[in-house]
């Protein structure tokens, strides 16, 4: 790992980001955009899912979705910029990792859903019960969204790399 | 305003979310601030995006609790705020662009407000379908996402200025 942190940091594009002024702080910014996002539409199709506010039909909520996807994808590219950036910071860093986790276990938990349960919950109308899988995937994802959350500000704080 | 300033940063609650190195002090109360932005912000981007017509079939009137998810989130985060603030006052109290982040806040906020009322009514009011909500009420809508977003920014922007 050490051998292309040292390579990485080399590079012209790891040190445009660092040096340029307004990289970071406008990084800083889009990435709680983006979070911002995920968190209120995300948070808001797996509490449906758990069985909260039956009024909506699924699909109703599966509209916003493109937001979600928006947010998420400007999270990757800055994610990915802070780590071209200053990638010793992060690759160093327990937090990070546990985050990195945390990301996939969201994206594993929204595999599954898409891939087994996504096409009958979406015929989920107004008043009518989610599935316990449904339920269940709902409440996985919520936590482990939060979780990515989590470790992802406590990055500064956790594993002594900043 | 500077004595007043240095003693809140003297004060038990403000020496010990600076100074204690505890997980539960900084850390944990930046964490929930940081969360509580994620639910108002993002509970609100939901009824605008839903106002603005990206969820035609979603029923206006079950999105009312969606109000009581943003005072609350925005209770957390007045709150972690306030205990922020007060860990480090003398220099916070001199950001020009904190004192722009509090009106962006008092803005958006006072703009949801707003939007409760052009389009949910009062209490036992339905409000209308997403195809039907005025051209007023998709203003208030998009005016609350660039508001939130300026606020976002103000505050990331604390940390820089």
């Amino acid at each position: 790992m050490d051998p292309f942190v040292a390579w990485l940091k080399t590079t012209s594009l790891s040190q445009a980001i660092v040096l340029t002024r307004w990289v970071w702080p406008l990084c800083e910014t889009l990435h709680f955009i983006g979070l911002s996002l995920v968190v209120g539409v995300v948070g808001f199709f797996d509490l449906r899912l758990m069985g909260f506010m039956k009024r909506i039909p699924v699909v109703a909520v599966r509209d916003l979705m493109p937001f979600a996807l928006a947010g998420f994808t400007l999270n990757l590219i800055t994610g990915i910029i802070f780590l071209i950036g200053l990638p010793e910071q992060y690759v160093h860093n327990r937090a990070w990792w546990m985050k990195v986790l945390f990301l996939v276990v969201a994206g594993g938990n929204a595999a599954i859903f898409e891939r087994w349960v996504g096409a009958r919950a979406a015929m989920v109308g107004a008043n009518e019960d989610t599935s316990a899988g449904a339920k269940l995937i709902g409440a996985a994802s919520l936590f482990a969204w939060f979780g990515v959350l989590y470790w992802g500000r406590m990055l500064p704080f956790i594993g002594n790399a900043f | 305003m500077a004595d007043f300033t240095a003693w809140l940063e003297g004060t038990g609650i403000a020496t010990w979310t600076r100074e204690s190195g505890s997980i539960w002090a900084y850390p944990t109360i930046l964490t929930l601030h940081t969360i509580g932005l994620g639910i108002v912000v993002g509970a609100s981007a939901v009824l605008d995006l839903t106002l603005l017509g990206y969820a035609p079939r979603l029923p206006l009137p079950s999105l009312r609790p969606l109000f009581r998810v943003i005072w609350w989130s925005f209770a957390l985060n007045a709150l972690t705020g306030v205990v922020l603030f007060m860990a480090d006052a003398t220099v916070k109290s001199h950001q020009i662009v904190f004192y722009v982040k509090l009106t962006l806040i008092a803005l958006a906020l006072w703009n949801t407000a707003l939007v409760r009322r052009a389009v949910f009514g009062g209490p036992n009011v339905e409000p209308a379908s997403a195809s039907t909500v005025t051209s007023g009420g998709r203003r208030l809508a998009a005016v609350s996402l660039v508001l939130w977003a300026a606020a976002i920014t103000a505050g990331r922007l604390m940390a820089y200025l």
